[in-house]
């Protein structure tokens, strides 16, 4: 559990980050969203006391961050940055070894960690554990970067734009990667994002700061319908919101059993979202679509009506 | 190659000197063994030139190894022309090598790296490629080339010559070494204190604009009132000549490249590698020496490498003041106008610093390993 209470911190007579306070529970993630030099990786980085805060207190679990030593506290919290930060006169396998091998693990056991970390990331040992950086494509350096961060088997995870760097496909990819180990391993995450889909697609708790402050958290769904003012409801897509919602909801919670008609031609899957069965009647012009489970076997079926959200079909 | 033929047929080869004193008579290579000899020697280059001539990888192999071969060839041929020129009256009589024959050489050499660099070959075989010319050279000079002029000189000094070469390296690693140690310090402090890196640079830009025999005569009065201040200096052998002034002149000179290679090495890290360092929770400590150091290391040994190369040149200027080394046989050679024994001090310090460019650029690029490209 991470706690901020009336966290400042000044650089010189600018104040980047203003009296926030803030609380992410175990096992939340939390995605502090904005435009850029609203504060929020300073707010990131004064976890991890890369920053030092001026002013309030950080507290993990209850204790203040400043009672530990800002090595050993760094050691316990996993941090990924944009571009990587891997070294690059170290190998794959080295890198993600290193908070283990600060923390003083014996060989063996870093390397049964190693393998396990590349597998998790679905980066075959053969293939990449002997490799440097620079042999490494964009998301392949990126998933080694996370890997590296999750090697000591950190309780909280602090993510600075982690994808940012990534074209849209890989960033997708690795956004649900990091959904599945997420679910996995259930981490404390505070995660930094410009990319409102992205905060959207992720988070339990969303933050958005402007200005050094917090304007608004919560539930992304709360936000999404109740945004306090025009700069909020304009970051979470303004006429768009309607399909950032629909996006956030899954097909197999609005389905219907099937009804007396024939199946209808045009299928979605269970998983997609409200607004991709959305966009499929669009393109083929219809009402209906029939929901299909993972083997494509028809499972429900799926109105316009029900999609938008009324009782009856 | 062509340039390589001409030279061959229309400049001197060697010329013939009763003693080192007088000028010698100077012979054409077609002089030497007559006209077909030496058109057959012209076939090996003919032949490396129309291979060149549409290069593939075969054809470039060849050619490699027909001018590695000419290479090694060389000094038999310097021996069999020995032979062909001694004259029995005058045992004393010495040969010296002629213009052809040098920039024969020279363009050869060239040659043998241009298709090295050409064909990809590793470093590593480069040196292979040298080991049968050195033997050929070798070979002939401790048996067939006793009267070769350079060779002579050699003979009569071989053991200042040895201790020569001694001296110049120990003064060079002094240096090299002083300044190195002195430029982290400097590196390090210019990085921590930044008003020290504008005032640092500007002296060490002016040490570095003095001309050389200036900084040797700037030096050698606060020296010499040092030493007849304090005995133990003295004792020690510092003095306004010798080593002390000039070993003192050239970490001058060394620290420049020294302390801005270290400083841009260090620097030039890239700032998220040291941020995502500190932030898995390396002590400043750690980050800096298993991170930013050996990242920086190729660049600062590139330092080293300047410097090292720079200083075995400078060395032999310091000469001059009595500091010793290869540099005295240049003077020496200078005063007397016996250009063989100029060139028994310029041809070590040439093979010295290329040999120890080549071996410190090779350990940069070990230090590399793996890393960014």
């Amino acid at each position: 559990m991470i706690e901020l209470f009336d966290v400042t911190k000044r650089f010189g007579s600018e104040t980047a980050v203003d009296a926030i306070s803030l609380r992410v529970e175990k096992g939340e993630f939390c995605a502090l969203v904005g435009s850029s030099g609203c504060g929020k990786s300073t707010t990131l980085r004064m976890i991890n006391r890369l920053i030092e805060h001026s002013e309030g207190e950080i507290h993990l679990d209850g204790q203040p961050v400043r009672s530990f030593n800002e090595e050993l506290l760094r050691r316990r919290i996993g941090y990924v940055i944009q571009n990587t930060g891997l070294f690059p006169h170290w190998t794959v396998a080295r890198n993600i070894g290193l908070v283990p091998r600060l923390l003083k693990w014996p060989r063996g056991k870093i390397r049964a960690r190693t393998e396990e970390l590349l597998g998790l990331l679905g980066l075959p040992r053969e293939e990449f554990a002997d490799k440097y950086p620079h042999q490494l494509s964009g998301g392949q350096a990126q998933r080694v970067g996370v890997a590296r961060a999750l090697a000591a088997d950190p309780e909280i995870l602090l993510m600075d734009e982690p994808f940012g760097a990534l074209d849209p496909i890989t960033r997708e990819a690795l956004q649900r990667e990091l959904q599945d180990i997420q679910a996995r391993l259930n981490k404390t995450v505070v995660f930094v994002t410009h990319d409102m889909d992205e905060a959207l697609a992720l988070a339990d708790r969303l933050v958005v700061m402007h200005q050094g402050r917090i304007i608004q958290q919560g539930r992304p769904i709360d936000l999404l319908h109740d945004p306090v003012d025009a700069f909020v409801e304009s970051l979470l897509g303004g006429l768009d919101r309607g399909l950032k919602e629909a996006a956030l909801t899954r097909v197999s919670e609005r389905m219907a059993p099937f009804g007396p008609r024939l199946l209808a031609s045009e299928r979605i899957p269970y998983r997609a979202s409200l607004s991709q069965a959305l966009s499929v009647m669009l393109w083929h012009r219809v009402e209906r679509l029939t929901v299909v489970d993972d083997e494509d076997i028809p499972i429900g079926e799926l109105s316009l009506r029900r999609l938008l959200g009324a009782k009856s079909s | 190659m062509l340039v390589g033929l001409m030279a061959w047929l229309v400049l001197d080869a060697v010329n013939v000197t009763p003693n080192r004193i007088v000028s010698g008579t100077p012979y054409r290579a077609y002089e030497v063994h007559g006209w077909w000899a030496a058109l057959l020697a012209g076939v090996p280059m003919l032949a490396v030139m129309v291979l060149a001539w549409r290069p593939d990888v075969r054809r470039l192999q060849a050619a490699l190894v027909v001018v590695v071969g000419l290479l090694s060839a060389m000094p038999l041929w310097l021996a069999t022309a020995v032979a062909a020129l001694a004259d029995p009256d005058m045992p004393q009589a010495r040969l010296g090598v002629g213009s052809s024959l040098w920039l024969l050489l020279f363009l050869w050499l060239l040659v043998v790296i241009e298709l090295r660099t050409r064909l990809g070959l590793p470093r590593a075989f480069g040196w292979l490629l040298l080991l049968p010319i050195l033997i050929g050279w070798w070979l002939s000079l401790s048996f067939w080339l006793e009267p070769l002029a350079l060779f002579r000189e050699y003979q009569v000094r071989s053991e200042q010559f040895a201790s020569a070469i001694v001296y110049h390296l120990a003064l060079v690693g002094a240096a090299v070494g002083a300044s190195l140690v002195l430029g982290i310090v400097l590196a390090l402090g210019m990085r921590r204190y930044p008003g020290m890196r504008k005032a640092g640079f500007s002296v060490l830009n002016v040490v570095q604009t003095i001309p050389s025999l200036a900084l040797f005569g700037l030096l050698l009065a606060p020296l010499a009132w040092l030493s007849s201040r304090f005995d133990w200096l003295a004792s020690m052998g510092v003095s306004g000549i010798g080593w002390a002034p000039a070993w003192l002149a050239l970490v001058g000179y060394s620290l420049l490249p020294m302390v801005r290679n270290t400083y841009v090495a260090l620097e030039g890290v890239e700032p998220a590698v040291i941020e995502s360092a500190r932030g898995m929770g390396m002590s400043r400590r750690q980050a800096f020496l298993q991170v930013r150091l050996p990242l920086a290391l190729p660049v600062v040994l590139e330092g080293v490498r300047i410097t090292t190369v720079q200083a075995i040149g400078l060395t032999a200027v310091a000469a001059l003041i009595g500091a010793g080394g290869l540099g005295t046989f240049i003077f020496q050679g200078l005063g007397q106008a016996a250009m063989d024994l100029v060139l028994l001090g310029a041809l070590p310090i040439i093979a010295l610093a290329l040999v120890a460019d080549a071996l410190l650029g090779a350990l940069a690029e070990r230090f590399r390993h793996g890393g960014t490209p």
